[in-house]
């Protein structure tokens, strides 16, 4: 093919508009980015290698759970891009009267590579488009022109192109159209890449590696009511902001909406959804104001709705942090003193008594041995312990204390311990919290290890108090401790009966402690006939009661607080058993009135339950 | 507009109670004390009312009682959004309604304040008096019972709570003493601002002066006794039944 000067000069204009386009909506998003507050960390290099290798080139989390089919549109699709670039290179250097490639690389080339993956990258292509615009799944939304765009445009593209490769045009205006035709819709993606989701193909690779690795990850918010106005004017307009991951996974996003439908509160009937609340109804505001202070455009309600559970930034294909009821519930109590009743009481309790149900007393802290330097291990009880929150747990800690006892394991717990003020954390009341956590810290920083049946109190302990503080004591869950026991035979277990067990996953032991293999170490060596619940490890569904949500006002409206017993009573199993007090709580609430009349009810039980009762 | 918000710091309903020596009063020193549940909603009004009139109007929170019992409840008020503070220093325990009502008058007098707002009752001693006593004692219009106030042309109209379900809407001129029924707002939490801000905030000390006429007096304080009793009743049937008539008509009082 032969181009005139003027063909030439119009590729090059052509080109060098789409560019600059692209370039400009690129660096107009990525200097809005950089205003965020904090870093990015590059720390752990080599797991943010693999990590980008898992996700991007072997698509793990894009062909996860239900999306088995459409994953695999989707690698499809992406591989036909990547190899491509050679072959688009090459196209626009025709234009010149370049070739890069001679006639024997081309046709091989073509063979191997551009044909299959013409063929592969259509029929994906067909496929998603065939799932957006005819099955059309609740999760993707209203419909999207720029979808129906970009479907167009892969389409032709690969037909484009192998009209060329297979010389089915002899006539050369016909093959010049068709090259022009190529070349527009390459060219045509410069212009709708940069302004549309499909953004994600070019930041989405960067956003997983530079993901962090705490889940949840919201930076502490020290405090200091000594400070002066202008540091407090300087704290309070941080809360307005998002951090530099969250704003470029704003940008990011691809609208899969894999949030939404693993939601708990979305799918118990309530307002939040996380791909608008917490991700797309923040692009507008930033792209409108060039800034990141829009935290005060989250929907409030949402907010106050989610349980924390992570299952949105389990789940997301593109390396987000969705959720942000942290920042809007920081926000809505530390700076617009706009905090729902029920959680005013809770907090007030916390204040005024140290823990989360304003009792003088506890009869279970009075009952235990007293923690002495001499002994091995700090019992921390936790409030949901302490007070009894429900009644049956007490028996769930005396079991565990059953199996310390049989492993020889000196233990105590510490009479001044105060909640460790998870509830005070997730609902935003960093001042509360930080009272509760510094009277802890003192404490916790005389002793070395630390053991407790509750999650929630695990993460505070460790993680988030080592934000603001240097810890010098280890925690382990209990379920870790249990296991470690079992594998050093310090307890010998005689596996009992042969009814059908399964576990519930706890979010903060899963999902932001990592630990989905001791208690299933553990139980597995008392059960033999244990099974998986269909939403099990890191993709576990959430009980109901995070985020300070055990506390929230019952108005009998939304489910959220019984999707997870209602999926228990379906798997029909004889007992279910969790790692966490809350859990445990919900189960039996959720349990109870959710059997069906004449079945039998489902035994809830603690990890420690289940191993004390099979103790050799 | 000047508005006073009276409040009170009770025993949290937490604390675990112990009578004094002096078998008068309880045992402060391991009481915690908490904002006074009632006073809290009239406080939210007064703030609800200043930010509709939106004007130069000015919330006073007034306390009485010793330092360490009200310095936090008064602290909260401030931090909520009250413009100052008076802070009516008094160790004694004082629980005669009516002396009550006079410390405060005597103190408020020169404030000349167009609307005193206070809680309905105190949840420690629930006399629900002191309101409407300092509105008499200076002059004031007085509604007690409020669940819903409205600011119209100068006046405050109240819509008070009777028994059974009724209602009735009372119109007061300035100055007036009304005071406020739980439950009617949603009181707002501190924000961080406001707890630093608070600290900037004007609280006027001054002393309670003495009242020698008190009227009423507590002679003796004591916890109920708490106790079971259990009674194993032997004999023929005839002797069980009719037994256990007896302790129902007549122990019981239920039959």
């Amino acid at each position: 093919m032969k181009f005139h000067i003027i063909e030439q000069i119009v590729v090059t204009i052509f080109l060098l508009s789409g560019i600059s386009f692209f370039l400009y909506h690129l660096l107009l998003r990525l200097n809005i980015v950089l205003k965020g507050k904090l870093d990015f960390s590059i720390n752990h290099l080599p797991e943010r290698l693999l990590r980008v290798f898992n996700e991007v080139i072997l698509h793990k989390k894009v062909v996860s759970g239900d999306r088995k089919f459409s994953g695999l549109m989707h690698a499809f699709v992406m591989y036909g891009f990547i190899f491509f670039g050679l072959i688009t290179i090459n196209h626009f250097f025709t234009a010149f009267g370049f070739e890069f490639f001679t006639e024997s690389l081309r046709h091989n080339y073509f063979l191997f590579f551009g044909l299959p993956w013409a063929i592969l990258c259509s029929l994906g292509i067909l496929g998603l488009a065939y799932r957006r615009f005819v099955t059309k799944p609740k999760a993707l939304g209203k419909f999207s022109s720029t979808s129906a765009l970009v479907s167009f445009f892969i389409f032709t593209l690969m037909l484009t192109y192998l009209i060329d490769e297979f010389h089915l045009l002899n006539n050369a205006i016909a093959l010049k159209t068709n090259w022009w035709v190529h070349s527009s819709v390459i060219g045509g993606f410069l212009f709708l890449i940069p302004q549309s989701k499909h953004m994600h193909l070019v930041l989405s690779p960067f956003n997983i590696f530079l993901r962090p690795f705490e889940v949840p990850d919201h930076p502490a918010i020290p405090i200091d009511l000594e400070a002066s106005e202008e540091k407090l004017d300087e704290l309070l307009l941080d809360l307005s902001k998002l951090s530099k991951n969250q704003a470029l996974d704003i940008f990011t996003c691809v609208e899969c909406g894999r949030c939404t439908e693993v939601c708990p509160a979305n799918r118990g009937g309530g307002i939040l959804d996380p791909k608008y609340h917490f991700i797309l109804d923040l692009k507008d505001p930033m792209l409108e104001s060039n800034d990141v202070n829009v935290v005060d455009k989250i929907n409030v309600e949402a907010g106050w709705e989610c349980t924390t559970c992570q299952a949105c930034t389990e789940v997301c294909p593109v390396g987000n942090h969705v959720e942000k009821a942290d920042e809007i519930r920081s926000f809505q109590v530390m700076v617009e003193g706009d905090v729902p009743q029920e959680y005013q009481k809770l907090l007030h309790n916390l204040q005024e008594t140290g823990n989360t149900e304003g009792a003088s007393s506890s009869v279970l802290l009075e009952k235990l041995p007293e923690y002495t330097p001499d002994k091995e291990l700090v019992l921390w009880l936790g409030c949901f312990a302490k007070h009894a929150m429900d009644p049956n747990f007490v028996k769930s800690v005396e079991n565990f204390t059953k199996i310390l006892d049989s492993a020889g394991i000196t233990y105590g717990v510490l009479s001044n311990e105060q909640c460790s003020g998870d509830p005070a954390n997730k609902l935003g009341d960093k001042l509360t919290y930080k009272m509760l956590m510094d009277n802890n810290v003192e404490e916790l920083n005389k002793v070395k290890k630390v053991t407790t049946m509750c999650p929630h109190c695990v993460v505070n302990l460790q993680k988030e108090y080592s934000k603001y503080h240097e810890i010098k004591y280890e925690v382990k869950h209990h379920t870790q401790v249990i296991s470690e026991l079992l594998d050093e035979g310090k307890i010998n277990i005689n596996p009992g009966s042969l009814e059908k067990v399964t576990y519930h996953d706890p979010c903060n032991l899963s999902r932001t402690l990592d630990e989905v293999d001791a208690p299933r170490n553990a139980i597995k060596a008392a059960a033999p006939e244990f099974f998986e619940l269909d939403e099990s490890g890191k993709e576990t569904l959430c009980c109901g009661a995070g985020g300070a949500l055990w506390w929230k006002k019952d108005t009998g409206k939304g489910r959220t607080h019984l999707l997870r017993a209602e999926q228990v009573i379906e798997s029909k199993t004889d007992t279910v058993v969790t790692g966490c007090n809350f859990c445990y709580g919900m189960m039996n609430q959720g349990i109870d009135p959710l059997t069906p009349k004449g079945q039998d009810k489902i035994k809830v039980k603690d990890v420690a339950d289940i191993v004390a009762e099979n103790l050799s | 507009m000047k508005i006073a918000v009276l409040t009170k710091a009770i025993p949290s309903y937490e604390s675990s109670i112990r009578i004094d020596s002096s078998e008068k009063w309880i045992d402060e020193s391991i009481v915690n004390f908490v904002v006074n549940e009632s006073d809290s909603y009239a406080l939210e009004e007064a703030l609800q009312i200043k930010e509709q009139l939106n004007d130069d109007s000015e919330v006073v929170v007034v306390i009485m009682g010793s330092e360490s019992n009200t310095s936090k409840v008064l602290k909260d008020g401030l931090a909520k959004g009250a413009d100052r503070g008076i802070f009516i220093k008094n160790d004694t325990s004082e629980t005669d309604p009516l002396s009550i009502a006079k410390i405060f008058s005597e103190q408020l007098k020169e404030e000349s304040f167009d609307l005193i707002l206070s809680g309905l009752q105190s949840d420690d001693l629930g006399s629900g008096q002191t309101g409407v006593l300092i509105g008499e004692l200076l002059n004031m219009s007085t509604a007690t019972l409020g669940i819903e106030t409205k600011m119209e042309d100068g006046k405050i109209k109240v819509k008070r709570e009777l028994e059974s379900g009724w209602f009735q809407w009372v119109t007061l001129p300035f100055p007036a003493s009304v005071s406020i029924q739980s439950g009617i707002n949603e009181p707002r939490y501190p924000s961080l601002k406001g707890i630093m801000g608070a600290k900037r905030k004007e609280v006027k000390l001054v002393d309670a002066q003495s009242v020698s006429d008190s009227k009423q007096e507590f002679i003796k304080l004591f916890l109920p006794k708490t106790e079971k009793v259990t009674e194993k009743i032997e004999g023929t049937v005839d002797d069980i039944v009719s037994r256990m008539i007896d302790i129902l008509k007549n122990n019981l009082k239920v039959i």
